[in-house]
C-alpha cells in the first residue's frame, strides 16, 4: 500500500479474490449444518433415554423379564376375594389417627373385594430403570444409581402409574407371561397401583392385624426406624399375610385412591374435581416411627411430589 | 436497516473524515495499527471469566475457541504484513444511520429486558458478539487489503440478529459463526448494481436467514432462543407502540417509511381480508406478530439492498408482506415453527432488487411512477409518508388490532371457531392450549390430554394423552388424575384460578397479582361461561 496525500492508503498490489473467502463460508454453513443434523440425532438419542444402565444380573430377579421376581407368577401374589375389615378400632390400636376412623357411629368396617394380585416386593431401580430405559421417561430428577434391588424412591405418582401402564403393556405382549396372570388380564383386570382396601387387606389379611406381622410391635421383621433403605425382602417376615415383604417400613407406597374421609367408597373417588388431588400412601418409610408403619396408617402425597421416603408397589385388579 | 442512502453517507464520511486527522490513522506499519483488534480479542478472552459465561463450560470454550481463531488470523496478517511492509489502517467514519438505529435498538433491549430478564442476562453475551464482529470486520478489511472503515457498523448487526435468534449456551458457538458468515457474505456475496459493486444481502438478514433454514431443515430449532424471543416481545405492555414510536424515529431520518409502511399495511390489510372471510385471525392471537412488525422495521430497511425508487420501496415492502403472510401458513404446513416467516423472504427479497429496479424503470408512466411524490406532500414525501403511516397505525390501535386484548386471545373463542368448523380452528386451539400447558397451566395440559385419548380434533395419541395428563395431574388438576386412572374416562373441568392467571394473560405477563375476582371479570370478558356465572353469583 501507499499513502496519499489526503492521509488515505491506495492498494498497488493485486487485492485477494473473492473466491477463497466465499469457498471458506460455504465450507462454514455446511460444517454448520452437518454439525446441527448431528446435534439433532444426539438429541433424539437423549429423549429415549438410551444412556440409562439397568445395571447387572440381579440374584432372585428375571433380567429377562423386566427384573421382576424369578418365581412362578413373576412375583405376583394371589389375595382370594372376600372382606376384611379396614380402619382402625382404637380400642385395640392406641396408635391409631382420627382419619383411620370409619364413621362417627362406627370405628372400623368392612370392604369386600373380588381377587387381586399384589407384587411381593416394592418396586425395584431394576425395574423402574427397564421401564424408563424403554419409554424414554424422562430421568433427570429420578436417581437411578442405587443397588438394583433397592426399592424405587423419588418418582412422583404419575410415574408410578406410568410404570404400572407400561408393564401391563409388556405382560399382555409377552410370552413370558405366566399363563394364570395372562388369563387373569384377559378377564379385564389391569396392571395398576393398589386402591387402599387392596392395599390394607393385602397387609393385615382378614385378621384385622394392626401390624403386617400381628397385632404387636416388634422390631426386625420390617425396616422402620432407620436411616437407610434396604433391599426389598431383605427382612424375613414368615408371619406377614400372604407372605408380602416390606409392606411396613423401607418406603411408603402409593395408592390410586384419592385421600378421603372414611367411610371408603371408591365410588367417589371423581368427585370433586376442583379440589387439589392427594393420593394416600400407606405403610410407612425407613425413617418412620413405628406408629406409622402399622398397617392401618394413612399417609398422602402430592401427586408431583418427590420424596426418597415414599416408593410403590403394583397390583393386578379388576376394579 | 443497517446503512443509509448515499448521498447521506457522503456527508457523513467527510464529516468522520473531519473528525479524525490524516495523521492519527496513517502512521505506517507499527504494532499499533493491530492494537485495537489485539485489545478487542483480550477484552473478549477476559469476558470468558465473568459469571455469565461461566455458567457453562460450552461458553467459555466457545469464547476461548473464537479469542484463538482472532488472535491466529491477526498474527497472521502481522507476520505477512511485516514480510510485506504493508500498512492496515483505520478509517474513522460515524455515520448516523448506524448510531441511530444501535441507540433505537439498544431502547428496545431495555425497554423488553425488563419485562422479560432474559434480555439483561445476554447483555454481555451481546457485548462479546460484538468485541468479535468488530475484530472479525477488521480482519477481514485488512485481509481484503482495505482500510477498514472504523464506525458503529457492526452494532446494528449485531443487535439486531439478536433481536431474532440467539442460541442457548451449550450451542453458543454457533452465535459466533453465524456472524462470521454475516460478515462474509456482505464481503463476499456481491453484485454490480447502478455501475457500483454492492453486497446483495442485509448482513443480518443473510446470517438469520441461513441459520434459520438450517435450523428448520435439521429440526434443531430447540437449541436457540427463538422461539421464546418471539414470543415474549409482548410481555412488555404496548410493545406496538412503543416500536412504532421508535420505528417513527428511524423512518424520520432514513426516509424507511414506504418499505416498512407498505409492509405493515400489506400484513395489516390480508390479515383483515382474511378474518373477515374466515372468521378467524390470520395469525393466532394478533393481526400482526409483534416480531414480525419488528422484523420489518429492522431487516429490510437496508437502503443498500433495497429499492432506491419510491415506487420500488412501496413495491418491495408489499412483497415483504406478502412474503410474511404466505410463509407463516407454508411453515405451519411442513410442521416448522411459525416464527421463521420473518427472516426467510428477507434474502429472497434482495435477490429481487434488481428486478424490481429494472421494472420500475420499464413504467413509462409519469403519474404512476410519481405517486408518491405529488405535489401536496409539498415536497416532504417523506413526512407525508410517515403521516399516512401515523394514520393507518392509530386507525389500528383504535379498531383495536395493535395491543391490547385480540381476538385470538379468547380460548372460547377458538373452542367455539373448532365447534363450528371455522378454518384453522381446531389446530389452533390446540396450539394455544399446547402453549399454554408448556407453561404450566394444568387445566391447557388436561385439555390436550383429553384431546389426544379421544382423537376428534387431532390423531389419537393414547401416549401423548399420557404425557399430558401426567403433567396436569402433577400440576395437581384433580380430573386429570382421575383421567390417568380410568383410560375410558375423558374428565374435564373448569380452570382453576392458577390457570386463569396464565390464561387471560393477552400475551402479557402471567396476572399472578389480580384478585379472584378481577381474573373473574377478566375470564367473563373472554366469554368463560363459568366466569360470569360465577360473577353473576357475587352481584
Amino acid at each position: 500500500m501507499t499513502q496519499q496525500s489526503d492521509g488515505t492508503h491506495v492498494n498497488t498490489e493485486k487485492v485477494p479474490g473473492r473466491t477463497v473467502g466465499f469457498t471458506a463460508m460455504t465450507l462454514i454453513i455446511l460444517a454448520v449444518a452437518f454439525w446441527m443434523s448431528r446435534e439433532s440425532s444426539r438429541l433424539e438419542i437423549n429423549d429415549s433415554g438410551e444412556a440409562i444402565a439397568t445395571g447387572p444380573a440381579l440374584e432372585g430377579f428375571r433380567s429377562d423379564a423386566w427384573y421382576l421376581p424369578d418365581d412362578e407368577l413373576l412375583g405376583f401374589v394371589a389375595v382370594a376375594a372376600g372382606s376384611f375389615i379396614m380402619g382402625s378400632n382404637p380400642a385395640l390400636d392406641r396408635m391409631a389417627y382420627e382419619n383411620e376412623r370409619w364413621s362417627n357411629l362406627r370405628r372400623q368396617g368392612s370392604v369386600d373385594l373380588p381377587t387381586f394380585y399384589i407384587s411381593q416386593f416394592e418396586t425395584t431401580i431394576s425395574q423402574f430403570a427397564v421401564f424408563a430405559r424403554s419409554s424414554g421417561l424422562d430421568i433427570s430428577n429420578i436417581d437411578l444409581t442405587g443397588a438394583g434391588n433397592l426399592p424405587i424412591a423419588g418418582i412422583t405418582w404419575t410415574e408410578a402409574l406410568a410404570y404400572a401402564y407400561w408393564l401391563e403393556q409388556q405382560l399382555r405382549e409377552s410370552i413370558e407371561t405366566p399363563a394364570e396372570l395372562r388369563t387373569f388380564l384377559e378377564s379385564g383386570a389391569r396392571v395398576t397401583l393398589p386402591n387402599e382396601a387392596e392395599w390394607e387387606k393385602a397387609a393385615r389379611s382378614t385378621d384385622g392385624r394392626v401390624f403386617v406381622w400381628g397385632s404387636q410391635p416388634r422390631t426386625g421383621r420390617a425396616n422402620f426406624n432407620s436411616d437407610a433403605l434396604s433391599p426389598v425382602g431383605a427382612l424375613a417376615c414368615p408371619a406377614c399375610s400372604y407372605g408380602l415383604s416390606d409392606m411396613a417400613g423401607n418406603v411408603w407406597e402409593l395408592t390410586r385412591s384419592p385421600l378421603q374421609d372414611y367411610p371408603y367408597d371408591p365410588a367417589d373417588d371423581a368427585e370433586n374435581l376442583s379440589a387439589d388431588p392427594l393420593y394416600v400412601m400407606r405403610g410407612g418409610s425407613y425413617s418412620d416411627p413405628i406408629n406409622n408403619v402399622r398397617t392401618a396408617v394413612r399417609g398422602a402425597a402430592d401427586p408431583g411430589v418427590r420424596s426418597d421416603t415414599i416408593g410403590f408397589r403394583i397390583v393386578i385388579s379388576t376394579l | 436497516m443497517a446503512t443509509q442512502p448515499r448521498r447521506k453517507r457522503r456527508k457523513s464520511a467527510a464529516q468522520g473524515a473531519q473528525s479524525s486527522p490524516p495523521d492519527q490513522h496513517t502512521t505506517g506499519f507499527a504494532l499499533g495499527n493491530f492494537r485495537l483488534p489485539l485489545i478487542l480479542i483480550a477484552v473478549l478472552l477476559l469476558l470468558s471469566f465473568t459469571s455469565r459465561v461461566q455458567q457453562s463450560d460450552v461458553l467459555v470454550w466457545s469464547f476461548v475457541a473464537a479469542t484463538v481463531v482472532l488472535a491466529f488470523w491477526l498474527g497472521y496478517l502481522l507476520l505477512l504484513s511485516s514480510r510485506r511492509q504493508e500498512i492496515h489502517d483505520f478509517t474513522v467514519v460515524l455515520r448516523p444511520q448506524h448510531y441511530v438505529q444501535a441507540l433505537v435498538q439498544i431502547s428496545l433491549y431495555i425497554y423488553w429486558g425488563y419485562y422479560w430478564r432474559p434480555v439483561y442476562e445476554h447483555a454481555w453475551l451481546i457485548i462479546a458478539q460484538l468485541l468479535f464482529a468488530y475484530t472479525f470486520d477488521i480482519l477481514l478489511a485488512w485481509s481484503r487489503r482495505r482500510d477498514y472503515t472504523l464506525g458503529f457498523g457492526p452494532f446494528p448487526i449485531i443487535l439486531s440478529i439478536n433481536l431474532f435468534l440467539w442460541f442457548r449456551d451449550d450451542w453458543f458457538y454457533m452465535q459466533f459463526l453465524m456472524i462470521a458468515v454475516g460478515f462474509m457474505g456482505k464481503e463476499y456475496v456481491r453484485w454490480q448494481r447502478e455501475g457500483r459493486n454492492v453486497h446483495i444481502f442485509n448482513p443480518s438478514a443473510f446470517a438469520l436467514g441461513l441459520f434459520s433454514l438450517v435450523l428448520i431443515l435439521t429440526g434443531t430449532t430447540s437449541l436457540t432462543w427463538g422461539q421464546e424471543i418471539a414470543s415474549t416481545l409482548t410481555l412488555a405492555p404496548n410493545i406496538y407502540t412503543f416500536l412504532f414510536l421508535i420505528g417513527l424515529v428511524v423512518m424520520y431520518f432514513f426516509s424507511i417509511t414506504l418499505v416498512a409502511g407498505m409492509a405493515a399495511i400489506t400484513l395489516f390489510a390480508f390479515s383483515a381480508l382474511y378474518n373477515a372471510s374466515a372468521g378467524v385471525p390470520y395469525f393466532l392471537d394478533s393481526d400482526i406478530p409483534a416480531a414480525v412488525f419488528l422484523g420489518l422495521h429492522l431487516l429490510i430497511t437496508d437502503p443498500s439492498t433495497s429499492p432506491r425508487t419510491p415506487l420500488g420501496k412501496t413495491i418491495f415492502g408489499v412483497l415483504y408482506g406478502l412474503g410474511v403472510f404466505g410463509l407463516y401458513t407454508l411453515l405451519e404446513i411442513l410442521g416448522a415453527p411459525t416464527f421463521y416467516d420473518k427472516l426467510l423472504c428477507v434474502p429472497l427479497l434482495n435477490l429481487s432488487v434488481i428486478a424490481i429496479d429494472r421494472t420500475v424503470r420499464s413504467i413509462k408512466s409519469a403519474s404512476l411512477l410519481n405517486v408518491w411524490r405529488a405535489d401536496w406532500m409539498g415536497g416532504r414525501a417523506n413526512l407525508a409518508h410517515m403521516s399516512v403511516w401515523i394514520v393507518v397505525f392509530a386507525v389500528m390501535t383504535l379498531l383495536g388490532r395493535t395491543d391490547g386484548k385480540h381476538t385470538g386471545d379468547s380460548l372460547p373463542f377458538w373452542e367455539q371457531a373448532c365447534t363450528d368448523g371455522l378454518p384453522n380452528g381446531c389446530e389452533r386451539l390446540v396450539q394455544l392450549k399446547s402453549t399454554y400447558c408448556n407453561d404450566n397451566a394444568a387445566w391447557a395440559c388436561n385439555e390436550l390430554g383429553v384431546h389426544y385419548r379421544q382423537g376428534l380434533i387431532v390423531e389419537r395419541d393414547v401416549g401423548q394423552a399420557q404425557v399430558y395428563l401426567s403433567q396436569s395431574c402433577e400440576l395437581k388438576f384433580k380430573a386429570a388424575c382421575a383421567n390417568l386412572l380410568d383410560n375410558s374416562l375423558v374428565l374435564t373441568d373448569d380452570p382453576h384460578e392458577l390457570d386463569l392467571r396464565l390464561l387471560l394473560r393477552e400475551g402479557g405477563l402471567n396476572l399472578m397479582s389480580a384478585s379472584l375476582d378481577e381474573l373473574h371479570v377478566r375470564a367473563c370478558e373472554h366469554d368463560w361461561q363459568f366466569a360470569c356465572d360465577s360473577n353473576g353469583n357475587n352481584l
